[in-house]
């Protein structure tokens, strides 16, 4: 399968980048078209997991191609399209249309062309070849929820915490996130996250040993500090102001405008290492850490401020784009005001629980776990019992 | 895979200067992107060279191929028909090549890659694809029917052995096979049996309580369904493929299959009269299936599973494990672990190598090139064009030829 993770370096020498589109304008385009997805996804009852593969699909998309080639709105009907039918629960190509059609205005609309069903059909198979027919996509949802099943503290404020870390595992889908970890990654640092803002401090774990230094050392092996802070602010500029959605709207935009090429050589490489971090089983042996935390390097405003203080005011601007409750707990009705200022995310109004979403206690589907280990060898067996020996060889009679 | 990566280089052209004011492509310039696109994860099917047909399938044809590299290594391109498909490329061909990328098994049929035709305006910008599989030299229904085949009963046990295991490690990955049948296990001239055809397949899950499952009962060649399925049952497990394996090993002896059901009607009766009535008493729960008082169900047949294949199988320890795969009620039914763990496997004549009894064949042997001795394989309740397979002309390849019975 291929290697879906790239370095900082490679995220910012994109197609789109050498096609002419700066970085900002791409990542405003990669928001938008993630959020559409998650929006037409909603609008259909889709669950997560759906909308979720739907992302992945299209930030792959765009590793590969331009934004410029391929404009954002139809490139996302068709990754949702695809993901309806990769997670089963498949919808009409023409029902994500007119939904796509009543979201989106009549310009926007516009890049769909004469006949958008045709133009989906002939996207989708430009799809399955760039992401080399690789359907099977986990999201980090799954880990959270096994992760959080082994912390032990208060009971309500660990629903609490992993109500705001699967919001904010939603909106992380918004960012490039998906392409620079694994999903076990991003589900500790966003459960970190959620632990610091909602002053759930993981004091014990199950599986516990004096190795560990922090419960994530379970899961994840050689997680540094700065990694999970430079993902946590990767979600939390979301929310920040200065990244909204800049007037302008992507393409079209005129020729004479347009910025000069970014010339850079192209080279979508992959870190040579392999994982950045070991995902471990638990209790398996560390394995190689790899990625120097080092350029990873963040600048200012430092996390831990956002942290200390709840009311980091521009944290709530953002609406969270997509929430959903996670499955195995239930959401608690309101979060208790705690001492001191209110805290400031919109998450704490738990979203009302839609049915689509599995029922307490039922992860998510996962149909591809890791494949089970093979039947061992036969054991021996006794001697041959007694009685009447078949002839041998026989043939059946003609 | 890494270092196929690094090779990337997404367009390598800067993206045609635009002659409009828009700096989205337009139409023309997009189709020669996409044509000059070099997808470097889905090589182009022209790396292959085909040899022969050797199959026609529900969703599309099979050929065996050469790779153009190397004279030596072939393959099995299955074709995935799109024609007419309203809604992209089909579920079930995501199914498959979904599941076929996670089972990874000696048993199992391997999946090499997908490849894809160049798109051009020949074909309207639209690539076909093709699964590209591991080449297996026959396909059990094509040795089978080729009277010249015999195997000892050491070999039929290592057939049997050898597809339980393959069963046994597709469920324990929570995937129904759902279209056993003789064609659709492959064996390679070592002898070496892989499950094939994961168009039907789909995972399952363990109904939770209150909660049951909803699958189609749509599946499975009609000879080789079982009564649950033909009574409606949608919540349906890995049993529905112990039936098949069951069907499969008395086949074995047999040579055709045991029960050739027109309608499924005729199939329940057929089925009622080798394994009995279908009644509470021996199937509990089976009168809340959704067609129990839909269908005619044979009343007071007594059971002759034993009684009417001993006259073929002969060795008792068979008999006994045919008996306990053709259980009409699910529950009952042994699953693969059970089966590999009966008699049958474990007395003499153990099971056997089948490479030495191949040897003597130099012909492939399929079920799509054996003369027309086998109607009704298709499946029942697929729409199937009503032409009737021409043979292919043999090839001569690797000391095997692609048919000649
Ligand atoms: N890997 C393979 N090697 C050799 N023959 C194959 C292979 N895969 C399929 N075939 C042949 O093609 C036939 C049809 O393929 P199958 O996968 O069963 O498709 P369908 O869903 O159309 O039945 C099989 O019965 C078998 O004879
Ligand atoms: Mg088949």
């Amino acid at each position: 399968m291929p290697y879906w993770y790239y370095d900082k370096k490679d995220l910012q020498n994109t197609p789109s980048f050498r096609d002419g589109i700066p970085n900002e304008t791409e990542n405003r385009y990669r928001k938008e078209g993630a959020r559409f997805i998650i929006d037409t996804g909603s609008k259909m009852d889709l669950g997560y997991n759906t909308v979720a593969t739907g992302v992945v699909y299209f930030h792959r998309f765009y590793m590969f191609h331009s934004f410029r080639t391929f404009p954002r709105y139809i490139t996302a009907c068709c990754c949702l399209f695809l993901a309806g039918k990769v997670e089963e629960t498949p919808k009409k190509c023409k029902d994500i249309i007119k939904v796509a059609k009543s979201l989106l205005t009549e310009m926007k609309f516009s890049t769909f062309g004469e006949d958008p069903k045709e133009e989906v059909m002939t996207l989708e198979r430009i799809l399955l070849q760039t992401i080399k027919f690789d359907l099977q996509v986990e999201h980090p949802y799954g880990c959270l929820l096994k992760y959080a099943k082994c912390l032990k503290g208060d009971k309500a404020k660990l629903q609490k915490m992993v109500q705001m870390a699967w919001t904010f595992v939603n909106d992380s889908l918004c960012t490039t996130l998906c392409l620079q970890w694994e999903p076990e990654v991003i589900a500790v640092a966003l459960m970190f996250l959620a632990g610091k803002l909602s002053k759930f401090e993981v004091m014990d774990w199950n599986g516990r040993t004096p190795k560990h230094t922090a419960w994530w050392d379970m899961f994840v092996e050689d997680i540094t500090m700065e990694l999970l802070e430079d993902i946590c602010h990767q979600v939390l500029d979301l929310y920040s102001p200065q990244t909204q959605p800049s007037g302008g709207d992507s393409p079209p935009e005129t020729t004479a405008s347009r910025a000069p090429k970014n010339d850079k050589k192209p080279s979508v490489t992959p870190p040579t290492s392999v994982s950045p971090v070991a995902v471990t089983k638990v209790a398996a042996p560390a394995i190689t850490p790899v990625k120097n935390g080092s350029d990873l390097k963040l600048e200012p405003p430092k996390i831990d401020m956002r942290f200390t203080y709840p009311g980091y005011p521009t944290m709530p601007a953002y609406p969270p784009v997509y929430t959903a409750p996670p499955p195995s707990i239930p959401p608690p009705n309101r979060l208790p005001i705690p001492q001191g200022p209110p805290p400031p995310l919109r998450y704490a109004e738990p979203p009302p629980a839609p049915s689509r979403f599995p029922p307490v206690n039922v992860p998510p589907p996962n149909y591809f776990g890791p494949p089970l280990p093979t039947r061992g060898p036969l054991p021996p067996r006794g001697p041959i019992p007694p009685g009447p020996l078949p002839p041998r060889p026989y043939y059946p009679p003609p | 895979m890494a270092s196929k990566i690094q090779s990337v280089s997404a367009p390598r052209e800067p993206a045609p200067v635009m002659s409009t004011s828009s700096t989205i492509l337009n139409m023309r310039e997009k189709e020669k992107y996409i044509e000059d696109f070099e997808f470097p994860f889905c090589d182009e099917s022209s790396k292959y060279e085909k040899v022969a047909k050797i199959g026609q399938g529900t969703f599309g044809e099979v050929f065996k191929a050469r790779a153009r590299n190397s004279s030596k290594k072939f393959v099995a391109m299955k074709k995935v028909l799109m024609d007419n498909e309203k809604e992209g490329f089909p579920i079930t061909a995501l199914r498959e090549i979904k599941i076929l990328q996670l089972l990874k098994h000696e048993n199992v049929v391997n999946l090499i890659e997908i490849c894809r035709t160049k798109a051009t305006l020949h074909n309207k910008y639209r690539s076909t694809f093709y699964l590209v599989f591991d080449f297996c030299e026959h396909d059990l229904a094509g040795l089978l029917s080729n009277v010249n085949v015999k195997f000892s009963l050491g070999e039929i046990k290592r057939v049997m052995q050898q597809l339980l295991n393959g069963l046994y490690y597709i469920h324990s990955n929570k995937i129904l096979h759902r279209d056993m049948k003789a064609a659709n296990v492959l064996i390679t001239k070592n002898g070496v049996l892989k499950l094939a055809d994961f168009g039907l397949a789909r995972a399952f899950s363990v109904a939770k309580s209150g909660q049951a499952n909803k699958y189609t009962n749509r599946v499975v060649t009609l000879w080789y369904r079982p009564p649950e399925l033909l009574l409606g049952d949608r919540n349906y497990g890995p049993p529905v493929d112990m039936w098949g394996a069951g069907c499969i090993m008395a086949e074995m002896w047999t040579r055709s299959p045991i029960m050739q059901g027109p309608t499924e009607q005729q199939q329940l009766i057929l089925i009622s009269q080798l394994c009995g009535s279908c009644t509470p008493d021996v199937w509990p729960g089976v009168e809340s299936l959704d067609l129990y008082n839909k269908m005619e169900l044979p009343k007071g047949q007594k059971r002759k599973v034993k009684e009417r294949l001993k006259p073929y199988v002969k060795d008792p320890y068979g008999c006994d494990l045919l008996d306990k795969l053709l259980q009409l009620d699910p529950a009952k039914r042994y699953d693969a672990d059970t089966a590999l763990n009966h008699d049958f496997f474990w007395t003499d004549p153990m099971p056997c190598d089948l490479a030495s009894m191949l040897a003597q064949h130099t012909q492939s042997m399929f079920e799509y090139l054996a003369p027309p001795r086998r109607p009704g394989h298709l499946r029942h309740h697929h729409h199937v064009p009503g032409v009737q397979p021409k043979p292919a002309q043999p090839t001569q390849d690797s000391g095997y030829q692609d048919r000649v019975f």
